[in-house]
């Protein structure tokens, strides 16, 4: 018997991967897309695996689709990108087992570096996109994703977004359901589809064309997918995604074409949508993608005039860009208290994190730092503030080889350093450490290992050698890592010992050839004990601000003198070092002497 | 007609990271299936664990369509610190119900100078809502010996003020929400808050 559960949207997307009997999943973890293979991995029945980043996610997917399992690889909007080579040139070749990639996006950049519209991509990769609006959908659209993966020979974009991903509704299934495997298609080697050289990729291409043309055709037929609901003539709207439960609240008597597959667009639909209503509106997300289409048919359609192109849609904006007041359940405006002013709550590096002695470090000393994606990207804001760029994923390193060569052409001594956390060294900072090798650079490189990819909520890597299910696997050694690819100057220090990094900094920098510095502090939220009791003032502290300006949330600033929440330390002692009173004790150490 | 159906129930809960905001409402949308609802919850993941403000939104009624609540509609405000109910306050309807946990949490510095936390939150919310029900949900909760079950004390509080859910349904909820250990204390919590709540 079916019942109803409650499922947040990637919690759905995993179960319609195992209702469809997909067999292999792959990922890198990446906000809002983690739980889906975390989820697969705990509901078992399937192989799941974290893969160092998403090329190579993608690359392990499509190698069990040619194996003839129906694969499924997750990853974040910006993780798309990285995966864009192997995705693009597969959709020539096609793929045997069904293979379904899901695209995270973030609108709004509740946790993301941009908002690119990924359907852009897939428009780009020739291959369909499909976009639930909520949790069922979620799951009906990834178990149709395979059908339609297997039966036009392609791989298909699942596209979500935050709001999806994150939001939870009911879905009709049953708790941790099992279902068989979907059959193993068998494999025969065909040197024309799955060999891409020119030759071969040539006739591919023009069967990319006629298969997405078949697949408009499709499109416009498949009511699970894309269906008009009409009601009141006057206004129609199209729409998909979260973006269609914000239209059903403030326009609940328009008719809707609601696309829940929007690429390639059902030109005989929308034409038949159209010619049905007075005036046509387009309510998406960010890029106007439907809109640009269907004003491609020659048919008109109001879009961006009056629904932004930036940030994500609210169930406010949808009804003030239709100009009326409200969905009528709230308030009128006028009696609607306005936002009272009161102090932002930014999230912080974690009492005793094992990367803020680290930026106070780089701080003091006046470096110039490429950053890197992760937690310690919060060692950019106040107070640490010591972090010149972060852009994507392994790139700190690469940026701070080419900009310690663009300076040192031209005289300029300022130093610089890359810092990198662990996981993210082994999704892309490794090939930039064997350029700066190869290319004879001098680059140092701290990299802050805290044994998890934490930002994302604690998976494990492949330096942390445990599998995705928990198992022991063989452990990837950054610093072997480092020295195996040429880099001869490779040394761990503790990062709670503020003075050795500075030595091992300063010695390390004018070495002049590449190093790399291993900062290992296990992540607080993965091993909570007390690293020492909790640290005591011993002296009425006179407010001098220096513990401030480590930004730590265990120490309270009141009217300007420092309290420590004894609740909240775990005795790092980093603040104790920075005390110039030494007032700042831990129980049965000695006072550290003010650097 | 499909918009959100008048019986729509707009419940926003907030706190700060670490404060369980997420654990609570997942049992309130779970609560609120059970009771025969369509449920809609939404929420923001990657800073929850490190100190930032925490902000979930919960849904509920006969047809529910958007996760978002839209301006100004919450019927019920739950947060479980005094500025982050001040944050929320504008989100809040003019004759809706305001539960509040007494907890203050000074924010990190955020570089705009210093920052001192409002003496007058408290007064503020209840000058705004004069029936707001204010519980000592932290110290509730670490007499209880478990100071992180403060989100089910207000909890217990929820369920006093939501006679559409049974009863019944929020106990099984949070026994099958919480490892069998944590089970004994976070029921307790709860039912002391119901008790405060059904008493004020």
């Amino acid at each position: 018997m079916k019942n109803r559960i409650l499922l947040s949207g990637n919690e759905a997307i995993a179960e319609g991967a195992l209702q469809a009997g997909a067999r292999f999943a792959a990922a890198y973890p990446g906000t809002p897309s983690t739980e889906i293979l975390e989820t697969l991995s705990r509901r078992g029945g399937i192989r799941a695996e974290w893969a160092p980043n998403e090329k190579v996610a993608y690359e392990a997917a499509y190698g069990a689709s040619l194996g003839g399992a129906r694969a499924l690889v997750a990853m974040k909007h910006v993780g798309v990108n990285v995966a864009a080579d192997p995705l693009f040139s597969s959709s020539y070749s096609g793929v045997n087992g069904g293979l379904v990639l899901v695209s995270a996006d973030d609108p709004a950049m509740h946790s993301s570096q941009n908002e690119q519209d990924n359907r852009q991509l897939a428009r780009a990769a020739k291959i369909p996109v499909l976009e639930p609006s909520d949790s069922q959908e979620a799951k009906d659209f990834t178990v149709q994703a395979f059908d339609v993966s297997e039966r036009f020979d392609t791989p298909v974009m699942l596209r979500v977004t935050t709001r999806i991903c994150h939001s939870m509704s009911p879905v009709e299934a049953i708790r941790n359901a099992t279902w068989p495997e979907a059959p193993l298609r068998r494999y025969d080697r065909d040197f024309r589809k799955y060999v891409l050289l020119p030759a071969n990729a040539r006739p591919r291409h023009a069967f990319v064309e006629a298969r997405m043309l078949e697949l408009g055709e499709f499109a416009c037929g498949e009511r699970r997918l894309n269906r008009i609901e009409w009601a009141d003539r006057t206004i129609g709207v199209i729409t998909g995604g979260v973006a269609y439960q914000y239209v059903k609240e403030a326009l609940p008597g328009a008719s809707v074409l609601k696309l829940g597959m929007p690429w390639p667009l059902p030109h005989r639909l929308v034409r038949e949508f159209a010619d049905g209503v007075d005036e046509l509106y387009v309510v998406e997300e960010l890029d106007p993608f439907i809109e640009t289409e269907v004003r491609a048919l020659g048919i008109p359609a109001v879009g961006k005039e009056i629904f932004p192109v930036t940030g994500e849609l609210t169930p406010d904006i949808v009804s003030q860009g239709f100009g009326i007041s409200g969905n009528g359940a709230e308030a009128p405006r006028d009696r609607q208290l306005p936002a009272a002013a009161v102090p932002p709550r930014p999230p912080v590096l974690c009492a005793g994190c094992g990367h803020r002695g680290v930026f106070f470090t780089l701080a003091k000393m006046g470096l110039i730092v490429t950053g890197d994606i992760g937690c310690y990207t919060l060692g950019a804001l106040h107070p640490l503030e010591s972090m010149d760029a972060c852009l994507c994923m392994g790139a700190s390193v690469g940026m701070a080889h080419g900009m310690e060569a663009a300076l040192r052409s031209d005289g300029d001594e300022r130093r610089v350093v890359g810092v990198i956390g662990d996981s993210t060294f082994m999704h892309s900072g490794i090939i930039g450490l064997i350029n700066t090798v190869y290319n004879g650079g001098s680059s140092t490189i701290l990299v802050l290992d805290n044994g998890t990819t934490a930002m994302t909520g604690h998976q494990d890597h492949p330096g942390t050698g445990v599998t995705a299910g928990g198992e022991a696997s063989r452990r990837v050694d950054i610093a072997a890592v480092c020295r195996a690819v040429g880099v001869d100057r490779v040394r761990e220090v503790d990062p709670y010992d503020m003075a050795a990094l500075e030595a091992a900094l300063e010695d390390e920098l004018a070495a002049g050839e590449p190093s790399v510095i291993i900062c290992r502090a296990v992540c607080r939220l993965v091993d909570r004990t007390p690293i020492a009791p909790s640290v005591r003032l011993e002296i009425e502290c006179p407010g001098c601000g220096t513990c401030f300006e480590l930004g730590c949330p265990a120490i309270d600033d009141i009217d300007g003198v420092a309290v420590v929440d004894p609740e909240v330390c775990c005795g790092c002692g980093l603040c104790v070092q920075v005390c110039p009173f030494c007032g700042l004790r831990i129980e049965g150490r000695e006072p550290v002497e003010a650097t | 007609m499909s918009r959100a159906a008048p019986d729509t129930r707009s419940i926003l809960l907030a706190g700060v990271g670490g404060h369980g905001v997420l654990a609570l409402s997942r049992i309130v949308s779970e609560g609120a299936l059970a009771a025969g609802f369509d449920v809609r919850k939404s929420e923001i993941h990657g800073m929850s664990q490190r100190g930032g403000s925490v902000v979930s939104e919960v849904r509920y009624g006969s047809t529910v369509h958007s996760p978002l609540i839209p301006a100004g509609s919450a019927d019920l405000l739950l947060s479980l610190e005094l500025l982050e109910a001040l944050r929320h306050l504008h989100r809040l309807r003019p004759d809706g119900q305001l539960l509040v946990s007494d907890q203050r949490i000074t924010p990190a510095p955020s570089g705009a100078g210093p920052v001192s936390y409002p003496d007058d939150a408290l007064a503020r919310l209840l000058a705004a809502y004069p029936r707001a029900l204010v519980l000592p949900a932290h110290e509730i909760a670490a007499g209880l010996g478990e100071p992180r079950a403060a989100n089910m004390v207000m909890l217990g509080a929820f369920a006093a003020r939501t006679p559409e859910i049974p009863q019944g349904i929020w106990e099984d909820t949070l026994e099958a929400a919480f490892r069998s250990d944590l089970v004994p204390v976070n029921l307790a919590a709860f039912r002391t808050g119901l008790e405060r709540a059904g008493h004020a």
